[in-house]
């Protein structure tokens, strides 16, 4: 008896701090669990387009291109919506040149950026907005990363808020995000207990998970108790024989 | 506040949703630990993986792509890369949106035009280039999905092993020669703790399964039925801070009563713990099975009826009975109150009991003789009970050295054996007279109505319990009892069946301990001779005091009966006006207990005839 009432006890107090943090990892998790991951990563909201290079339409060589761009690296080839063009890096910079014509089409214009967008976007929605974020930009949304500045932010008007983001410099989709995946990264950040970095490495977490894991254990115990343990109820306490 | 009407269904979700997800949860908040504490390079796999800088590849000297894509299959993508220091061009034609998806790639000799193919020699090469470790390799194979450390990959990968202490694996694209991971034991560890965090048990290396899903939302439930139960017990006032801090800080003294409103004692209770932490502390045991959680709702008190009232003394009190004061002992404190009155107990205590003898005194009653272990002498009002603690056991139908002449009685009964859990039950004492420390008891072994229903556990195993054997026990309780009153009115003790127990007890009580001479008549009803039990000693007694009266009644006597045969309540009532005798009815005092059919059509017949319930005492049997 005495185990129960100090489980019962101590259960009760570590809930008194934990209780919180408990329905915060119950729910975070289950919306985790709940929304399929790939949705999420916002995978249904763009077109993986299969477009083919035709060979025929490459008119600007590669011979050409390190004569007018010595220091071109990393080259490749691929499509720009209907387009051939060239990608390329030139002193750490990102260039896009049509593979035909030869000319220079990064960065990009809010057209071509809008064009790119509404090629890849699956969902119905209008753009609703289009802006430039450079690295000077003191918009830069905390969902796209630094690398790929600058960037074209596209906003469809549409369920979850779509952003589509363009790299102005290779035209290619770099990120996308929506509302549930915002959403997401915020309940990682309360599963995890670390709102800054999402490291599940943190001594907040550590020591909520100690001694979450200690109520816990009790809990059990007050289970075995009140479930595997308990006397039969019965409304008379003065049972003298068996009513079994 | 009728949310306050949903805390007792809050607290029955919350009891059976631990069952059902509290292993899953002890499962999760340990694999949280090790996520927590694990030392993230060795979690990553790649504790020997080293960037791999290859050289620009000189582009003045390469095959026009134009060319390359004439010359193969049509291609989303062409691109310049470096493997082992020569260039190559690398075709994309099916393109996935993430590496790891089925991709389709032709990889292409940048300098001849002519394809190329990752072979064994290469992908070793490739391996070692990314690998700083101490091994060597030991194994190169190229391998089809899936891949039992790589849950996601679709693709056909080189698996290049290592004989390093860690058992390093390097896996490469077998078609781009595409770096795709390294991994380890440590990873592999890790693998394993994120498959039970992630319910995963068909290794799928996802967290979106139907099972997690379905265990979540249970989870998610327990812990609001948590919280709110917490928030409950704060405004409740079960948090006091100081509590934390000893229990001796702050005691008040305070009155306790028995159910006659007779003080019994003056008691130093701490206003930290509620009240029965606080009875328990002078060895005052409530009867309780959640231990102070108001869920069981049997530690009845009576404080006052201003007092507050939490949803636990709502949910197991009435209307009328929080209304004359009744509250569980659990939800309040001292320093709610001055004195308090207690009902199901006087001083019980534990007590480990050793059977002293066990024999039958009709075919399905035996008596059974207990003393203490350590000798010492309980003390009991005539009428008390004990409550016995059964342990889990095996249990059988039939009794264990039956005496040959009852045989006959128990030929029908089937004998099977069955498992039963830990339970526990209550008997009265059966002796009355203060004459020795022994505790006696009639038992009736119970037995099944049919072959579904097993038969009464706690009396087959208190009945087979050998002499010599123990068994703890609690009490005793009493809660049936003799008036103790200045008055000559008669005593009618009317009983049946095992019901005999503690009617006996207060008889040998009156007439042997006290030496009353107040009239005192017993009816005793049975079906046949074998079951007037103490038939003797109730004839001899009767012999010896001439204001005691014995009246066996008899349903199904044999042939050679010579005395009152039918219902006992039919002689009770033949008799009414001989009992009264020279007193009022309202002055007579009425003891039953038996059978419940018996008890309630005597106490209807009592009530006709005048009689008070103040006056009518009985011990509740079924």
């Amino acid at each position: 008896m005495n185990l129960l009432k100090i489980s019962r006890k101590t259960h009760k107090w570590l809930m008194l701090f934990l209780g919180v943090q408990f329905v915060i990892w119950t729910v975070s998790g289950a919306y985790m669990v709940i929304f399929d991951i790939d949705y999420i990563h916002g995978d249904s909201l763009v077109e993986n387009h299969q477009t083919k290079i035709n060979p025929d339409k490459i008119n600007y060589s590669l011979n050409a291109l390190t004569q007018a761009y010595p220091s071109a690296e990393r080259v490749s080839l691929g499509m720009f919506i209907e387009r051939e063009v060239y990608r390329f890096e030139q002193d750490g910079k990102q260039q896009l040149v049509d593979a035909d014509t030869g000319k220079l089409l990064s960065p990009l214009d809010k057209s071509s950026a809008v064009a790119m967008a509404k090629h890849e976007y699956t969902g119905r929605g209008q753009i609703i907005l289009a802006e430039l974020i450079t690295k000077d930009s003191d918009n830069r949304p905390f969902e796209l990363s630094k690398r790929y500045l600058p960037a074209w932010r596209i906003n469809f008007d549409d369920m979850g808020s779509p952003s589509l983001y363009i790299s102005a410099q290779t035209g290619k989709l770099v990120t996308k995000r929506h509302e549930f995946w915002r959403t997401f990264d915020l309940m990682f950040s309360l599963h995890v207990m670390d709102y800054e970095d999402e490291d599940p490495s943190n001594w907040l977490l550590f020591w909520f998970v100690l001694f979450a894991l200690t109520a816990s254990i009790l809990g059990l115990i007050l289970t075995y108790y009140r479930i595997f343990k308990a006397e039969p109820l019965s409304t008379d306490n003065n049972q003298k024989v068996e009513a079994n | 506040m009728s949310f306050l009407k949903l805390m007792p269904l809050i607290k029955i979700s919350h009891k059976w949703l631990s069952l059902l997800v509290g292993l899953q949860l002890l499962i999760w908040i340990g694999t949280g630990l090790y996520f927590n504490v694990m030392d993230s390079v060795k979690a990553s796999g790649n504790q020997y993986r080293v960037k791999v800088t290859e050289p620009a590849a000189d582009l003045t000297h390469l095959v026009e792509p134009k060319q390359i894509l004439q010359d193969f299959d049509a291609a989303v993508s062409l691109s310049t890369i470096t493997l082992l220091s020569k260039p190559y061009y690398l075709l994309t034609q099916d393109k996935a949106l993430y590496p790891y998806f089925k991709n389709q790639y032709t990889l292409v000799n940048a300098s001849t035009g002519k394809q190329a193919f990752v072979d064994k020699s290469m992908a070793s090469e490739l391996a070692t280039a990314s690998y700083n470790g101490p091994g060597n390799i030991v194994k190169v194979v190229k391998q089809d999905p899936p891949f039992d450390d790589r849950l996601k990959e679709k693709n056909t990968l080189w698996r290049v092993d290592f004989d390093d202490e860690i058992n390093t694996r390097v896996y490469l694209d077998a078609s781009s020669g595409r770096l795709a991971a390294h991994t380890n034991d440590d990873r592999r560890i890790v693998d394993f703790v994120f498959m039970l965090h992630f319910m995963d048990y068909a290794q799928e290396r996802s967290f979106n399964n139907v099972q997690i899903i379905v265990f979540a939302i249970f989870t998610l439930f327990f812990a609001l039925t948590g919280l709110i139960w917490t928030i409950e017990l704060g405004f409740n006032g079960q948090y006091q801070f100081l509590s934390l801090f000893g229990s001796k800080a702050k005691s008040k003294q305070i009155k306790i009563f028995d159910k006659h409103d007779k003080l019994i004692d003056t008691l130093a209770m701490s206003s930290q713990e509620n009240l029965l932490d606080s009875l328990l502390n002078h060895d005052i045991a409530l009867p309780s099975t959640c231990a102070g959680g108001g869920t069981c709702g049997r530690c009845k008190i009576k404080i006052s009826s201003d007092s507050r009232t939490t949803s636990a003394d709502k949910a197991h009190l009435s209307q009328d009975e929080l209304a004359s004061g009744y509250r569980l002992a659990c939800q309040h404190r001292s320093d709610e109150l001055t004195s308090l009155t207690l009902f199901d107990v006087t001083q019980a205590s534990n007590h480990l009991l050793k059977l002293i003898s066990s024999e039958f005194i009709s075919p399905y009653i035996k008596e059974l003789r207990f003393k203490t272990i350590d000798g010492q002498p309980v003390s009991f009002k005539a009428g008390a009970y004990m409550r016995f603690f059964i342990p889990a056991a095996k249990g059988i139908a039939v009794p264990v050295n039956l005496p040959p002449e009852l045989m006959h009685h128990w030929q029908d009964v089937i004998d099977n054996e069955y498992d039963h859990l830990a339970c526990s039950r209550n008997y009265s004492l059966a002796n009355g007279d203060g004459q020795s420390n022994e505790l006696v008891f009639t038992i009736k072994i119970q037995m099944a109505p049919d072959s579904v229903v097993k038969p009464g556990i706690g009396s087959s195993y208190i009945c087979n319990l050998a002499v010599g054997e123990t068994i703890e026990a609690v009490g005793p309780f009493e809660d049936f009892f003799a008036k103790v009153e200045p008055t000559s009115a008669p005593m009618v003790f009317i009983g049946a069946g095992s019901g005999m127990a503690p009617l006996k007890a207060l008889i040998e009580e009156q007439l042997i301990k006290l030496t009353t001479s107040r009239p005192i008549h017993f009816y005793f009803g049975a079906r046949s001779q074998s079951d007037l039990i103490y038939a003797d000693l109730f004839e001899s007694l009767s012999d010896t005091y001439s204001n005691f009266n014995y009246i066996p009644v008899l349903s199904r006597p044999t042939d050679d009966w010579l005395g009152i045969s039918g219902y006992v309540q039919d002689q009770l009532s033949l008799d009414f006006e001989l009992l009264l005798g020279t007193h009022s009815i309202e002055e007579l005092e009425f003891y039953l207990c038996g059978p419940a059919a018996m008890m309630n059509s005597s106490i209807e017949l009592i009530k006709s005839k005048g009689a008070t319930d103040e006056k009518i005492a009985f011990d509740d049997f079924s």
